[in-house]
């Protein structure tokens, strides 16, 4: 009996071992569950609903009925263990469990995934909301593909642009508001948080990132209802001074290594009170500038407004050995604009940066805000068998419905549709410039300068013109317009073009 | 029963029920697979045009088909025998050009294309309503857009006077553009040389 015994102890210890580290286990992870963050936020015309998100199998899925509650009144429930039937209204809607068909009133649609239902909530997936709210609410949606964020009927954000630019004792961050906004500062764990005020944000990119010894990043933020940007310093000890410009369309934070200089008040600028955590306000204020050839200060050059179409999962046209036009164009984009810098003539703004794609009316403010010299916009697609070839664009109306409009003369409202009209000539005369340019270049076809209905140029405000390069079609492989040689000769042609176009000044 | 074979047969049983398991979610997952859209819904709404043809009067029809390396659209004559309404004949126009040039000239619609519906206004405006499939299988790019939507246009407002011009729908909704390029925005009228300069 005694061999039994001590046979036996040594498993008690294991015994024990075991639920002890399934609690511990437990322990670990239960926290990370529940302090998981992600939201996603429904702005409507008056109000803003927080809705917390689900990630499951990298696919973002909502809670239904919150949802609901969020965009109207959800009326009766009916839950069984694999359907779920809720009334929004007359309509009724209708889940099964696993399930991608969804039923809207009348009408079945198809999600690309299956609804689901952890911890006995429904869930749909995001998709769900372009799908089914205009049919529910009869309502505009605006959603952008990746945000978490959506817009239901008039409601109209506010975009913003970012720019980061050197000064001599340290950096200076630009951020141009589509409409003025309040803005109210504050630091903690050594970031500034920029507050925007009540109004719904979109901005073209959620985040930046800066090579800079002063500022590494930015990133805005909506989490939790509240729109905000956040700096992040690269460093510690730097000062934050924040100021706004033109009438709270425009501001302007100098991040200086400490002590900060003197710097003087500008006219027209409007001192931001200072984070409470954060140095005290010495605001400084230059005039608005983008990207400027070596941050080289003095009088204002002109600004090219470079625009690379597409981008996210908008691919555009795609080549038969898989390149694809929105990775083309920002390639082409890229160096365009070192040449256009290398000329020291032209700042030049980017309509977007890296893999996003901003809609229309985003690429229109702003480049409509910086009132550019040029506007182009890149493109590539299907020209027919020859390649490389170059096709430049101006804008010509698909009708003459809107001509009436214009003829009336001034307006209440600016009809942004109609704008390109008061730049017709000019556009043509900057096609014209670029064509002579792209014929001089040795192996490419260059065609007359045409006209189209292009949906990029139709509410620019200055002159403005699509630079088509071909052809990227599924027929035809791309080397020749991946070639390094013919895009950086492209871009030489576009530089020598613009300065044919303004005459040789800048 | 020996004890060995209880838990064999207890193993078992929980194989056998986590198979049935599986089971009913594959056969859910095949139920719920969409219909793949095909060519047979076009064909099929526009035969109905194409049926009704024999009793229209028998002429000579100009369709009009992209040429992408001329950068331009090329005439083409075909013999059609024409339906009685206009609604029609624009079915058949489109059927046409869902069916190709027969001179090798290249596609305004692909042969997938999918038209929902078709509304003549009184005031000479035809609403054409595309499938998203229909556009999504255009070849993207400004020429190719440009040329695709003036085929159409210029084909339909040649053959059938009434047509005076032509607003593009897709699923039932205005849109901003084809593929990222042409601008459906507005209403098209007829234009031969859609994308020449002005002389």
């Amino acid at each position: 009996m005694p061999s039994s015994r001590t046979a036996l102890r040594p498993r008690r210890p294991l015994l024990l071992l075991a639920p002890a580290i399934l609690v511990g286990l437990l322990i670990l992870f239960w926290p990370a569950q529940a302090l998981r963050s992600d939201n996603f936020i429904v702005y409507m015309p008056s109000t803003r609903s927080v809705i917390p998100l689900e990630v499951i199998d990298q696919v973002k899925y909502l809670p239904l009925v919150p949802v609901l509650n969020a965009v109207g009144k959800v009326g009766a429930i009916q839950e069984r263990r694999d359907t779920f039937k809720v009334w929004f209204g007359e309509v009724q809607i209708e889940l099964r469990l696993g399930d991608r068909r969804v039923r809207v009133g009348a009408s079945r649609l198809i999600l690309a995934q299956p609804v689901r239902k952890p911890g006995g909530q429904w869930l749909v997936p995001v998709e769900f909301l372009t799908r089914a709210l205009p049919e529910l609410t009869h309502d505009t949606i605006e959603y952008q593909v990746g945000m978490n964020r959506i817009f239901v009927g008039d409601v109209k954000p506010i975009s913003l642009s970012v720019r980061l630019d050197p000064t001599t004792n340290g950096a200076r961050l630009t951020v141009q508001f589509s409409e003025k906004v309040a803005i109210r500062t504050a630091a903690s764990n050594g970031k500034w948080y920029l507050f925007l005020g009540n109004r719904p944000v979109q901005p073209l990119e959620p985040s930046y990132h800066f090579q800079d010894p002063y500022v590494s990043g930015l990133q805005f933020d909506d989490q939790d209802g509240i729109p905000k940007l956040i700096v992040t310093p690269a460093a510690a000890g730097l000062n934050f001074y924040p100021t706004l410009a033109e009438g709270g369309r425009i501001l302007l934070a100098d991040v200086l290594k400490p002590p900060p200089p003197p710097p003087a008040q500008a006219p027209g600028g409007e001192s931001l009170p200072a984070p409470a955590a954060g140095p005290s306000p010495a605001p400084g204020v230059t005039p608005v500038a983008p990207e400027s050839p070596g941050g080289a200060t003095g009088p204002a050059l002109p600004v090219i407004v470079l625009d690379a179409a597409h981008g996210a999962e908008e691919i555009g046209a795609r080549g038969r050995d898989g390149i694809l036009e929105k990775d083309l164009v920002a390639h082409l984009v890229a160096r365009v604009r070192l040449s256009l810098l290398a000329t020291r003539k032209y700042r030049v703004l980017l309509t977007r940066v890296g893999d996003a794609n901003p809609p229309f009316q985003q690429r229109e403010v702003a480049a409509n805000m910086v009132r550019p010299a040029a506007f182009l916009s890149f493109h590539a697609g299907n020209l027919g068998i020859t390649t490389p070839r170059v096709v430049v664009y101006s804008y010509r109306p698909s009708s003459e419905a809107g001509a009436e409009e214009a003829a009336k003369g001034p307006q209440l409202f600016v009809p942004w549709a109609e704008v390109y009209r008061s730049h017709l000539e000019r556009s043509r005369a900057l096609a014209e410039a670029l064509q002579q340019k792209f014929a001089l270049i040795p192996g490419v076809t260059a065609d007359k300068p045409a006209v189209a209905p292009v949906r990029a140029l139709r509410s620019i405000d200055a002159p403005s013109v699509a630079i088509e390069v071909g052809s990227l079609t599924t027929d035809e492989d791309s080397g020749a317009l991946t070639n390094a040689n013919f895009q950086q000769q492209i871009s030489n042609a576009i530089a020598a073009g613009i300065e044919a176009f303004r005459g040789g000044t800048s | 029963m020996p004890r060995g074979a209880k838990i064999l047969m207890l193993i078992l049983l929980g194989v056998l029920a986590a198979g049935a398991i599986y089971l009913r979610v594959l056969t859910r997952r095949m139920a719920v697979q969409p219909p793949e859209p095909g060519e047979e819904v076009a064909r099929t709404r526009l035969s109905e045009a194409a049926l009704q043809a024999a009793a229209g009067p028998s002429q000579t029809a100009t369709l009009y088909f992209p040429s992408y390396e001329q950068g331009a659209l090329v005439a083409e004559k075909r013999t059609v025998t024409w339906a009685e309404s206009d609604t029609d004949r624009i079915r058949q126009v489109l059927l046409a050009q869902i069916e190709g040039s027969h001179q090798g000239a290249s596609r305004a619609l692909p042969s997938t294309a999918s038209i929902r519906a078709v509304f003549l206004a009184a005031d000479g405006t035809v609403y054409l309503d595309f499938s998203s499939q229909t556009l999504s299988d255009i070849k993207p790019g400004i020429a190719s857009e440009c040329l695709a939507v003036y085929a159409i246009v210029d084909s339909l407002a040649t053959n059938i006077p009434a047509v005076k011009r032509v607003k593009i729908l897709v699923e039932g909704r205005e849109v901003d553009t084809l593929d990222g390029h042409a601008d459906l925005s507005d209403f098209f009228v007829p234009d031969l040389s859609p994308i020449s300069p002005p002389s």
